[in-house]
C-alpha cells in the first residue's frame, strides 16, 4: 500500500511538471525546482526548529554569486564543484548568522535574518569590481563533467538530480537523530537541554543546514536564470519563500514541495493580470491560510482520515 | 454550366487556400500580428511600467481602429515581472515558446532587460525600444534602442556647462554605487578633456534622507555647478537642503531620469532655478501638431492617463515601431521588420529631432535639450544638443 501510494506520488509529481512544462515553458518548472530546494531547505530550520528566517534571498543571492564567479573565474571545476562551493559559502554564512542568533528568540531571529537579507545585496552592490553591482552579471552555462549544460532541457536534469537529492537527504534527515533533535529545539529548549540534547549545536546546525540547500540552490538559480542581479534577491522573495513553507505545512517536506510548487505557478499563471497580480496573489495565500491552517500538509492529513472514516 | 464554374470556382479557392503560404512568420496571420512584452506592473518601477503600456495600448487601438496595418490588426500579451530579472525571463520564454509572439515591444528597467537580451538574440526575435539608458545594449542585430545613452547625456551636460556657459568649477553628488559612480567617472573623462578637474564629489548612500553634510560641503566648494546623478528620493533632499541653507551661487543639475515631474513634486516647489536634460517636449504643454496628436489619442483611448513623459514614451516608441511594420510591407518577417527599421532616414515626427537607422545603427536618439525649472515647470534654455564627431552640437527645437 505504501509503495503504491509513493508511486502515486511521484507520478503526480511528474504529471504537474508535465503540465507546467506545457502551459508556461520549461524554464518555470526549472525554477520551481529550485525553490523546491529552498523551501525543503527553510523548512528544515523553520517547520523543525522553529526560527523563523525572513533572509533566505540573502543565502541565495551567496549561492548564486559564488557559482557564477566560480564559472567565470575556474571553469574547470564543473557545476557540481561549483555548487558544493555555493552551498558551502552560504553555509558558512549561516553559521555566523546562526551564532549570535542563538541569544534571540521568536521574531527577533526573524528580525535579525531580514536584516542580513539587505545587507547582502548591498554587499554586492558595493562589491561592484567583482558582481557588476547594479549592473548584474551573466553567468555562463555550466559544464557537468566536461559537458556543457546550454538549453532549459539539459539544465533541468541538472536541477532535477539535485531537488530529487535534497529532498530525499532532507526525508531521511527528518527521521534521524538529527531531525528529532530539532523537532524537540522547537517544542522546548529546557527540555530539549534535558535529554543531553546542545541546543547551541543544533540550532547552529540547523541554519548551516538550511543555508547549504539555499546556497545550493542560488548555484541552480543561477545556471537557470544565466543573469543574476541584487534585483533577483529581493525581500519579497524571501517572503515568499517564508509563505511557500507555510502554506506547504510547517515540519513537513511534502508540504514544502506543495507549497513552492503552488506559489511558483500561481505567480506565474497570474502575470497575465498585470496591475491586479500582486493583489490576487497575496489574496490566494490569505484564503489557503484561512481554509488551510496548518498548511496543505495538515489539510491533507485531515482530508486522507475523513477517507478512511 | 452553373455547376461547372461553382465546382471551379470551389476547386480554385481550395487551391489558392492550399497555394497561401500557411503562417510565414510567427506570430503573423492574415489578420493580425501578435506582439508581448514583461513590464512592470508591480514592484519599484510600477508607475512608469503602467503609464508606457497606456501609452503604447492608446496608439495600438488607434491603429487597429483605423485598419491595422496592411490589413492586419495589432494584438498584444503582457506580462507582469515585478522588476524581476528571473520573472521577466520566465515572461520572455513564455511569450516566445507558447504565445509564439512575433516580437518584444518595450520592457524595462536594467536588470529586467539585460537578463533576457541574450535569449532574445539567441531566437532572433526583435526586442523594440526597452527603457532603458545603457549603452551596453549597443550593437545588437534583434534590438532597437530609445533615448539617448546615460553616458552620452552626461557628456552634452557637461560640454554645454564648460563651453556655452564658461564653468570652471564644476562638481557631482552621487549615488555610492555602480549607477552613481558611472555619472562620476564620465564627468571625470570630460572634464579632463577640457583640462578640468573635478571640483567636489560628494556620495551620498542608496536611500539617504540626511544630506546635509554633502550639501555644506558643496556650497564650500564654492561650485558654478554641481550635478546630481541620484533617484528622486534623495535628489528633492538636496534641492531642499540647498534651498534651506540658501545655495545660490551653484547651479544645480539633474542628470539621467531624475529630470521628470515627480522629483520636482517631491522637493515640494524648491527647485526653482534647478537645470536638467530633457529629452521630451513637455508633455502636457507643448502645442507642436505631433504633440497635440498624442495628447488626443492619450485622451480617446486612454482616458485615465494624464500626459506624462512615460505614456509619451510608449506612444512615440509604438508608432516609431508601426512605422517599420508599415515599411516591412504586406509580407512581413522579424527579419525583414528589421530591415524596413534599419532603412528608416530622417523620420520627422514632431516629438524628438528627426530619427534616422542604419546596420549597426540601431538607437533612435541621441541628443537632448537643457531645461530649467521656473514656475515648477521645465522650460527649454538651450536648443537639441548631440555629440558629432566628438563635438557638442545644437540645432533649434
Amino acid at each position: 500500500m505504501r509503495t503504491v501510494r509513493k508511486i502515486a506520488m511521484w507520478a503526480g509529481a511528474a504529471a504537474v511538471l508535465w503540465v507546467v512544462k506545457a502551459s508556461l515553458g520549461l524554464f518555470v518548472v526549472n525554477l520551481l525546482l529550485v525553490y523546491v530546494i529552498v523551501a525543503v531547505g527553510l523548512n528544515l530550520l523553520m517547520g523543525f526548529t522553529g526560527q523563523i528566517s525572513a533572509g533566505h534571498a540573502g543565502f541565495l543571492a551567496v549561492g548564486a554569486y559564488v557559482a557564477a564567479l566560480v564559472g567565470t573565474h575556474a571553469p574547470q571545476v564543473g557545476a557540481v564543484g561549483a555548487l558544493i562551493a555555493a552551498g558551502a559559502a552560504a553555509a558558512l554564512l549561516g553559521v555566523a548568522i546562526g551564532l549570535p542568533a542563538l541569544r534571540l528568540a521568536g521574531f527577533y531571529i526573524a528580525m535579525a535574518t531580514l536584516a542580513f537579507g539587505v545587507v547582502v545585496t548591498e554587499a554586492i552592490l558595493q562589491m561592484d569590481v567583482w558582481t557588476g553591482g547594479a549592473d548584474g552579471m551573466y553567468v555562463l552555462a555550466p559544464s557537468l563533467f566536461g559537458f556543457p549544460l546550454d538549453s532549459d532541457t539539459q539544465k533541468f536534469w541538472l536541477v532535477l538530480g539535485t531537488a530529487v537529492l535534497a529532498v530525499w537527504t532532507a526525508q531521511n534527515l527528518a527521521g534521524s537523530k538529527v531531525g528529532r533533535a530539532f523537532l524537540a529545539l522547537r517544542e522546548s529548549d529546557v527540555a530539549t537541554e534535558t535529554l543531553g540534547i546542545s541546543t547551541a549545536a543544533y540550532r547552529t546546525l540547523a541554519f548551516a543546514l538550511s543555508a547549504f540547500y539555499t546556497g545550493v540552490a542560488g548555484g541552480l538559480f543561477a545556471y537557470v536564470v544565466s543573469y543574476i542581479s541584487p534585483d533577483a534577491f529581493s525581500i519579497e522573495l524571501s517572503i515568499d519563500f517564508v509563505a511557500m513553507v507555510i502554506l506547504g505545512g510547517m515540519g513537513s517536506i511534502g508540504g514544502s514541495i506543495v507549497g513552492a510548487a503552488l506559489l511558483t505557478v500561481l505567480n506565474q499563471y497570474l502575470a497575465v493580470l498585470q496591475d491586479f497580480k500582486a493583489l490576487i496573489f497575496g489574496l490566494a495565500v490569505v484564503v489557503c491560510m484561512i481554509l488551510m491552517p496548518g498548511g496543505v500538509s495538515a489539510a491533507w492529513k485531515a482530508a486522507l482520515e475523513r477517507f478512511r472514516g | 454550366m452553373r455547376r461547372t464554374t461553382w465546382w471551379l470556382a470551389t476547386l480554385a479557392a481550395v487551391l489558392l487556400g492550399v497555394a497561401a503560404p500557411a503562417a510565414a512568420e510567427v506570430g503573423v496571420t492574415a489578420d493580425r500580428i501578435l506582439i508581448g512584452t514583461s513590464q512592470s506592473f508591480s514592484g519599484p518601477l510600477v508607475f512608469p511600467g503602467t503609464e508606457e503600456i497606456a501609452g503604447i495600448e492608446a496608439y495600438l487601438e488607434y491603429v487597429n481602429q483605423s485598419g491595422g496595418i496592411h490589413g492586419r490588426k495589432i494584438e498584444w500579451k503582457w506580462y507582469d515581472d515585478g522588476y524581476k530579472p528571473q520573472d521577466a525571463v520566465a515572461n520572455m520564454k513564455r511569450l516566445v515558446e507558447q504565445d509564439q509572439v512575433f516580437c518584444i515591444l518595450i520592457n524595462q528597467g536594467t536588470s529586467p532587460v539585460m537578463a533576457v537580451v541574450p535569449y532574445l538574440e539567441q531566437k532572433k526575435v526583435p526586442l523594440m525600444f526597452p527603457f532603458q539608458g545603457s549603452s551596453r545594449l549597443h550593437g545588437k542585430k534583434y534590438v532597437f534602442t530609445s533615448f539617448t545613452y546615460y553616458d552620452t547625456q552626461t557628456q552634452i551636460v557637461t560640454r554645454w556647462l564648460v563651453e556655452k556657459k564658461g564653468f570652471k568649477r564644476i562638481g557631482i553628488i552621487y549615488q555610492d554605487d555602480a549607477y552613481g559612480k558611472f555619472f562620476l567617472n564620465t564627468l571625470k573623462k570630460e572634464l579632463e578633456a577640457k583640462g578640468l578637474k573635478i571640483a567636489a564629489a560628494e556620495s551620498v548612500k542608496r536611500g539617504a534622507t540626511d544630506v546635509a553634510p554633502q550639501v555644506a560641503k558643496i556650497a564650500q566648494a564654492g561650485l558654478d555647478a554641481c550635478l546630481l546623478a541620484l533617484v528622486p528620493g534623495p535628489g528633492a533632499q538636496v534641492l531642499k537642503e540647498a534651498a534651506k541653507i540658501g545655495l545660490k551661487k551653484t547651479k544645480l543639475i539633474s542628470s539621467g531620469p531624475l529630470t521628470d515631474e515627480k522629483f520636482l513634486i517631491l522637493s515640494g516647489g524648491v527647485g526653482e532655478g534647478v537645470w536638467g536634460l530633457s529629452l521630451w517636449p513637455d508633455p502636457v504643454r507643448d502645442d507642436s501638431p505631433a504633440m497635440q496628436e498624442y495628447r488626443k489619442i492619450l485622451k480617446k483611448y486612454r482616458p485615465g492617463h494624464e500626459p506624462n513623459r512615460y505614456n509619451l514614451y510608449g506612444y512615440f516608441y509604438t508608432k516609431l515601431f508601426c512605422e517599420g511594420l508599415k515599411r516591412a510591407g504586406k509580407d512581413l518577417t522579424r527579419e525583414k521588420l528589421i530591415q524596413a527599421l534599419e532603412s528608416i532616414q530622417n523620420w520627422e515626427n514632431g516629438i524628438i529631432p528627426a530619427v534616422s537607422f542604419g546596420p549597426g545603427d540601431h538607437q533612435a536618439q541621441d541628443q537632448g535639450f537643457m531645461v530649467e525649472v521656473q514656475g515648477g515647470r521645465f522650460v527649454p534654455v538651450s536648443g537639441w544638443l548631440g555629440i558629432r564627431d566628438g563635438k557638442l552640437v545644437e540645432s533649434p527645437l
